[in-house]
């Protein structure tokens, strides 16, 4: 048996991956990785670098003075731990809230009872729901906020940030929900288990994966989230996006400080998807075969 | 036994209450989508007849009837924004899905440089957006930009990427590129991984080629994955914002200016709540007509498939 799974896996790692032919094949590969590599080394390199050499004309490519002076510009002069803060709580609460809210509403979808036309007209609306432009809604939202004094507040964000993580969520527990073998639910039912009990006993001890999976992918929107952070905070709700953009609009040529923001930001999301690959790249194969 | 009697005993009962639990279960997201989504679109729809200044104190919207949908036939930016907002997504999707696909089947082994390539590829997906655009702008730099420096080794002379309008859109259109081929790759590889090996197997038996394999036995089997991929990355380029708000802004002049960014320069920098809501529920009508195009393309290529 096992051998016969190495056979299959060498077969498609040949046809398919050497299509081109194998030369071809070692080059496509390197010149990706270095495509990918490159602007990501440069980034780091870019947040050690002393002001002289990120703003070298020929360009410093390889640096042999290196200095914590941005991180210490960005962390103690512009105090982006509360920024960091503000991301975290955004994303880990909206994320929370839409996981608890989103499954909820898929297992309904997916088990629920419902007529056929209320069940398409669901699904409809949380596919329509994840395309929609969230722009479009961008400034009755302002507008709103405002008279509830809820501009600059991290209450707003999380609120948003629910707002586009459900569907996210609703559409990627559909695909795990359905993939629980009916049997299992309609023996449960037998045994006189309650919508309830089939739920919490039966679907979500197995759907964990899936739940890890809708997670991470809502957490990394939230914490990447720009256009309503933007919109929603002047000063106190600022995430961390913001500030990366700030260097653009309101400084300009901070490379190092704005590096070293980016790099303080790629961090936490990074050890979470180290942590969870496998459920992260089962979770974006889920949500595009669904989508 | 006993425990089926109970349940065939009362099935008029225990189906209201299924009935009533989906419903309560349906209730919260259905509340809080109601009220952050469509009531705020329901919202834009209403204000888009009329005319609004938000940055006024005591600013109230007066009615201007169908005010700021004729404005936008005489909006010359307006045009100049969709067009390159098509321009944007037709050429940065078809790269995507080209040089995407060939990374998916190249990556295509369960070998551990594969995984290790594939981890690398996860990076430019869960960086934000923002930052993606902020560093390709470090780089990309005309005075201190280390690609002007590399492409002066191959005798280019220097360019100034995101000054100069003909470089601008390009630009920004690689840096989409950069940021997705590696989502379609991963999406890509996923779908190839899943194909049954033993027709493969079968066809070599019969002398066939990887090329030819390629073109008669994976290519139409990915094409309804080829197709969904095509879709979500398309609505997805319509609204791109974070890489063009950070790299351009829209600039220089409009040659980068897309909806997005144009909607909300409308709202935020010159406080026009009625033509920025017009404007919006018109970009929500054209990305309702491309996603109803593609929901109708695919389902015709899963047809032909099956």
């Amino acid at each position: 048996m096992r051998k016969k799974k190495e056979k299959e896996v060498s077969v498609m790692d040949d046809v398919i991956g050497n299509f081109a032919g194998r030369p071809a094949r070692v080059i496509i590969v390197a010149i990706t990785m270095i495509a990918i590599i490159f602007p990501l080394y440069w980034l780091v390199t870019s947040s050690f670098k002393v002001k002289a050499d990120y703003l070298a004309n020929p360009p410093v490519i390889f640096p042999h003075r290196f200095t914590l002076e941005s991180f210490r510009q960005v962390l103690q002069m512009n105090g982006l731990l509360n920024q960091f803060i503000n991301s975290f709580i955004v994303a880990a609460v909206s994320t929370a809230i839409s996981l608890v809210f989103g499954s909820m509403a898929a297992y309904s979808v997916a088990r629920g009872r419902f007529h056929k036309t209320v069940r398409g007209a669901f699904g409809l609306w949380f596919m329509v729901q994840k395309m929609y432009p969230a722009i479009a809604t961008a400034i009755p939202i302002y507008l709103v906020m405002r008279n509830l004094h809820l501009i600059d507040t991290r209450t707003a964000l999380i609120i948003m940030n629910t707002s586009f993580n459900l569907p996210l969520v609703i559409w990627l527990m559909m695909g795990f929900f359905e993939q629980v073998p009916l049997e299992m639910e309609e023996s449960a039912k037998i045994d006189g288990a309650t919508f309830l009990q089939k739920f919490f006993k039966v679907v979500f001890p197995v759907t964990k994966p899936g739940l890890v999976a809708a997670g991470i992918l809502a957490f990394i929107g939230a914490w990447n989230e720009f256009l309503f952070a933007v919109i929603l905070s002047i000063n106190k709700s600022k995430t961390l996006p913001v500030v990366i953009a700030g260097f653009i609009t309101d400084r300009g040529l901070e490379w190092g400080p704005m590096a070293a923001t980016s790099v303080i930001t790629l961090i936490p999301v990074l050890i979470l998807v180290l942590l969870a690959q496998k459920q992260f790249v089962q979770g974006l194969a889920m949500g595009a075969v669904k989508g | 036994m006993k425990a089926q009697n109970k349940a065939n005993g009362a099935p008029k009962m225990k189906h209201r209450n299924e009935t009533v639990w989906s419903w309560l279960f349906m209730l919260p997201t259905m509340i809080f989508l109601g009220v952050t989504a469509l009531l705020p679109l329901l919202y834009s729809v209403y204000l888009s007849f009329f005319k609004y200044k938000i940055n006024l104190p005591n600013a109230v919207p007066t009615f201007n009837g169908l005010g700021n949908y004729i404005k936008m036939f005489t909006d010359k930016t307006l045009a100049v924004s969709t067009g390159n907002t098509v321009l944007f997504a037709v050429i940065s999707v078809a790269l995507e899905l080209v040089i995407g696909i060939i990374v998916a089947m190249v990556l295509c082994s369960d070998m551990l440089w594969a995984k290790i390539c594939t981890t690398i590829l996860l990076i430019p997906m869960i960086m934000a957006p923002v930052a993606i655009g902020t560093t390709w702008r470090m780089m990309l730099d005309g005075t201190t930009g280390i690609i002007n420096y590399l492409l002066s080794f191959l005798g280019i002379p220097s360019i100034n990427w995101l000054s100069n309008p003909k470089y601008a859109m390009p630009a920004v259109i690689f840096v989409n590129v950069w940021q997705l081929v590696p989502w379609v790759a991963i999406i890509g590889a996923a779908g190839l991984k899943a194909l049954p090996a033993d027709c493969f197997e079968a066809a070599r038996i019969d002398g066939a080629k990887n090329s030819q394999i390629f073109a008669k036995i994976v290519l139409p089997m990915i094409s309804p994955l080829l197709v969904i991929i095509t879709m979500l990355r398309f609505v997805d380029a319509f609204k791109v914002f974070d890489t063009v708000y950070t790299m351009t802004n829209g600039g220089p002049g409009t040659a980068t200016e897309m909806l997005p960014n144009y909607i909300y320069k409308q709202g935020l920098k010159f406080f026009d709540a009625g033509y920025t809501a017009a404007l919006a529920v018109m970009f929500v009508l054209i990305m309702t007509v491309v996603t109803l195009i593609f929901l109708k393309l695919r389902k015709f290529v899963e047809e032909k498939v099956a």
